[in-house]
């Protein structure tokens, strides 16, 4: 065990998957960092310091710089994935996904399906999001919704640095496309992570915190918030199951199902507007599913149905914060 | 009087939060002109330079070169050009708040408001005055105001608008209880099996090996219904027999039998010897009829009362079986009296559940309680275990897998019951492993033949397999 960041996760794991198979290559804005600079490649390194080192090790071959153009870095590893590399594409933000959206939902996720079954794209999409950063409405989203509702697509969102080595492992040894969300806010997290070969299974989720009195479903940055309100929450002699799922597809409806049937009251929290979100879609499982279970109305935590506000004040009223998340388990718990 | 302002380490990128002042380039109170040089800034990535935005002149240096600093730290105090008041610096310094002082990416927020608390409930008024047409209230919530006697001027609404809900009506007139909490749970141990946490917590408790269970999950996960089935039935609960005291070595100990005793080895004696047993076997799946059970809330029923609903129904489709045979003469019975087999800590007794087809599962299981307390304490009454039309032997709790039963006399039949046991089935093509129970039903060839021994075990398979038939 190692303690490191997620950032440095997630390095170390390309390093580690790029040195063990050569099909393996990155492609992304600025990943080289420097190129065109007076200091030449690598001078200063990708802006979220995922990429260090990789093009010294692996050559321009393997490691290139795009121009700012997310249809051509998507379209770009879809045909490397038919073609038999296993391409890992680097959005900057995932905001900008919507440019290359047909790349994704017309072709990469439907080529095994749309071919029989004869071919496979094992492509990697990373997608930076998630607010918290002052970066504003265009720079802050979570789509993971978004991509979640497409069938053919794995959608990943680690919450920790181990989880992080083990999901983006997995995600490079499988043969299905990933969308591999990364919160630019929890880049610098540290925690423990397995020495080794670490590969963690897609749609099983982590149970985070144990507590018989209330479910709290939740993903990504809100993980980390989650256990704070369950933390304040404990101090009071409530006791709260915090699920993290790590994917949202495959989704680990077992483990919601469970822990809703044992507490009768869910807290799903979502850091994207309500509409249609995860939240609804998590509590939509759960009403149809374990309706006889539940003693409460669930509660959603979520930004409300606005785009993100750049002014700081107002981006951290937008964000689902452990106040809102306490009371909102305390709500549940006041339902009787 | 000079203008002031602040002088703060920028911002250059979204990643960066700290700086370090490689170099002042300006003295203090040294008057520089619009894009002078001011000072080298290092960051993680690079080293830039800071260029003046207009004239001016610092009047005071706060950072010193080497030290590193927060986004948004005051570095200097700038003027316009002219000399300043070290009394205004000095207020300019203290009242110095970091516009930029970075987010709070973990979340320490201070709390905007304290959550709310629980509404207060509002007591129901004696009277019941009518409800006044211009109050938002839903008519369901109306309905039951008035039935109730409820003065709802004081209800605040949770619905929709404000308008007072039929929940709002309902907490007004009962006002919900305090949650009994749980609390906080100990983490479940780490597995490398393929199960929910749910299902590893519950394995936990029960102290159930995980490796062992077949998961009825998407891709062969192990659920928490899975491990409740795995988690060996209470009753009938493996009674702790008093151990007899154990003989000396080469000695053996000669114990008269108990007169219960003698009564048990003659009754079974004559059955073996005098009655043309014959057997009839069936394997037949559980795992809906324990995920049934597995989802029951509060008291939850045994298998085995499960099991004698069952039996009970099968017997009313086939009343060839539910019979007692005497002499030349077979007794027909209306309802299905079904003994169950007790181990007791002075051997076996069969109390009797009476009507048992007309009992729901519940009732049986109240039933079974008592009597099952009863036959230990050895305080059954005669009629609590003579007579009865079938019997139900299951050794399922001692991890049984399969046995024959001797006839209890005079009744026609008995089923022995094994462990539900997971085996793989055929599930219309597909194989699955599944808890699986077998069943063997032991006859009384004299008066039952085997058409009727085949068609009740379908009968009792069909209800236990489609267990929201019972």
């Amino acid at each position: 065990m190692a303690i490191m960041t997620i950032r440095d996760a997630i390095l170390q794991t390309l390093h580690a998957e790029m040195e063990r198979d050569p099909d393996i290559l990155l492609l992304g804005e600025d990943v080289v960092g420097g190129n065109g600079t007076a200091g030449g490649p690598e001078a200063i390194g990708g802006i979220w310091g995922t990429s260090g080192g990789l093009y010294a090790k692996f050559g321009p071959d393997r490691v290139i710089d795009t121009p700012i153009s997310e249809s051509a870095i998507v379209g770009a590893a879809a045909g490397a994935a038919l073609a038999g590399k296993r391409p890992v594409a680097e959005l900057m933000f995932a905001d900008f996904v919507g440019v290359s959206l047909d790349q994704i939902w017309n072709q990469i996720a439907k080529f095994r399906y749309m071919f029989g079954g004869k071919t496979r794209c094992p492509a990697v999409i990373r997608l930076v999001y998630g607010a918290g950063m002052n970066t504003a409405a265009q720079h802050s989203q979570s789509v993971y919704a978004m991509l979640t509702a497409m069938p053919g697509l794995k959608v990943v969102l680690p919450a920790t640095p181990a989880d992080a080595k083990g999901l983006l492992t997995e995600a490079l040894r499988g043969d299905d496309p990933v969308m591999f969300f990364e919160h630019k806010t929890l880049y610098g997290v540290k925690g423990e992570v397995p020495d080794g070969d670490h590969r963690q299974r897609f749609g099983e989720a982590r149970m985070v915190r144990e507590g018989g009195d209330a479910t709290i479903v939740t993903c990504g940055r809100m993980v980390n918030f989650s256990e704070k309100a369950a933390d304040k929450l404990a101090a009071d002699g409530i006791g709260c199951d915090v699920i993290d799922l790590r994917t949202t597809s495959p989704l680990d409806e077992e483990a919601i199902l469970d822990s809703v049937e044992a507490t009768g009251r869910l807290v799903v929290v979502d850091e994207s507007p309500p509409r249609c979100s995860l939240a609804a879609d998590i509590c939509a499982l759960v009403a149809t599913k374990a309706f006889s279970s539940l003693k409460a109305p669930p509660e959603l935590v979520t930004g409300p149905h606005s785009p993100i506000p750049f002014a700081r004040e107002l981006e951290r009223a937008w964000v689902p914060s452990p106040q809102k998340i306490e009371a909102a388990v305390r709500r549940v718990l006041a339902a009787g | 009087m000079a203008r002031l302002k602040a002088f703060t380490m920028p911002k250059w990128g979204i990643e960066m939060s700290e700086g370090t002042i490689a170099e002042w380039m300006v003295a203090e109170n040294q008057p520089f002109a619009k894009g002078t040089v001011l000072t080298l800034i290092e960051t993680d990535k690079i080293t830039n330079e800071v260029e003046a935005e207009a004239d001016g002149r610092f009047v005071r240096l706060i950072a010193e070169a080497g030290q590193t600093y927060p986004v948004g730290a005051l570095l200097a105090v700038l003027s316009d050009g002219g000399e300043a008041d070290p009394a205004e610096i000095d207020a300019l310094v203290a009242g110095f708040k970091p516009v930029d002082a970075s987010f709070a990416p973990d979340g320490d927020e201070t709390p905007a408001a304290a959550p709310p608390a629980a509404p207060e409930p509002v007591a129901a008024a004696p009277a019941a005055p009518a409800i006044p047409d211009g109050i938002a209230i839903s008519p369901v919530a109306r309905d039951k105001a008035v039935a109730a006697g409820l003065d709802v001027a004081g209800l605040s609404g949770s619905g929709r608008g404000g308008r007072i809900t039929a929940q709002d009506v309902d907490r007004a007139i009962s006002p919900p209880a305090a949650p009994t909490l749980v609390g906080v749970l100990p983490p479940s141990p780490p597995s490398p099996v393929f199960a929910t946490p749910m299902a590893r917590r519950v394995a936990a408790i029960h102290a159930v090996a995980l490796e062992t269970i077949a998961g009825s999950g998407p891709r062969g996960r192990v659920r928490k219904a899975d491990v409740l089935a795995a988690v060996p039935a209470p009753a009938p609960a493996p009674v702790p027999v008093a151990a007899p005291a154990a003989p000396a070595p080469g000695e053996v100990e000669v114990v008269a039998m108990s007169s219960m005793r003698r009564t048990i080895a003659r009754r079974l004696t004559e059955a073996k010897q005098q009655i043309p047993h014959f057997y009839v076997r069936r394997r037949v799946r559980a795992d809906r009829l324990l995920a049934l059970r597995a989802a029951v809330q509060g008291q939850r029923p045994s298998v085995n009362d499960y099991l004698v609903k069952a039996c009970a129904l099968a017997l009313m489709e086939v009343p060839q079986v539910n019979i007692q045979v005497h002499g030349q003469e077979i007794h027909r019975f209306a309802d299905a009296d079904v003994a169950v087999a007790v181990a007791t800590e002075k051997g076996l007794v069969t109390p009797i559940v009476r009507a048992a087809d007309r009992l729901s599962v519940a009732e049986i299981s109240a039933a079974m309680a008592g009597l099952a307390q009863r036959a230990r304490a050895g305080k059954l009454k005669p009629e609590e275990f003579t007579g009865g039309s079938f019997s139900l032997s299951n050794l399922g709790g001692f991890g049984v897998e399969q046995f024959d039963a001797i006839i209890n006399p005079p009744q026609g039949a008995i089923l022995a019951v094994g462990t539900a046991r997971p085996e793989p089935i055929d599930d219309d093509g597909a194989i699955r492993i599944v808890p699986v129970l077998h069943l063997s039903l032991s006859c009384d060839h004299r008066a039952i033949d085997g058409a009727d021994g085949g068609r009740f075990l379908a009968a009792l398979a069909g209800l236990i397999e489609n267990p929201g038939l019972l």
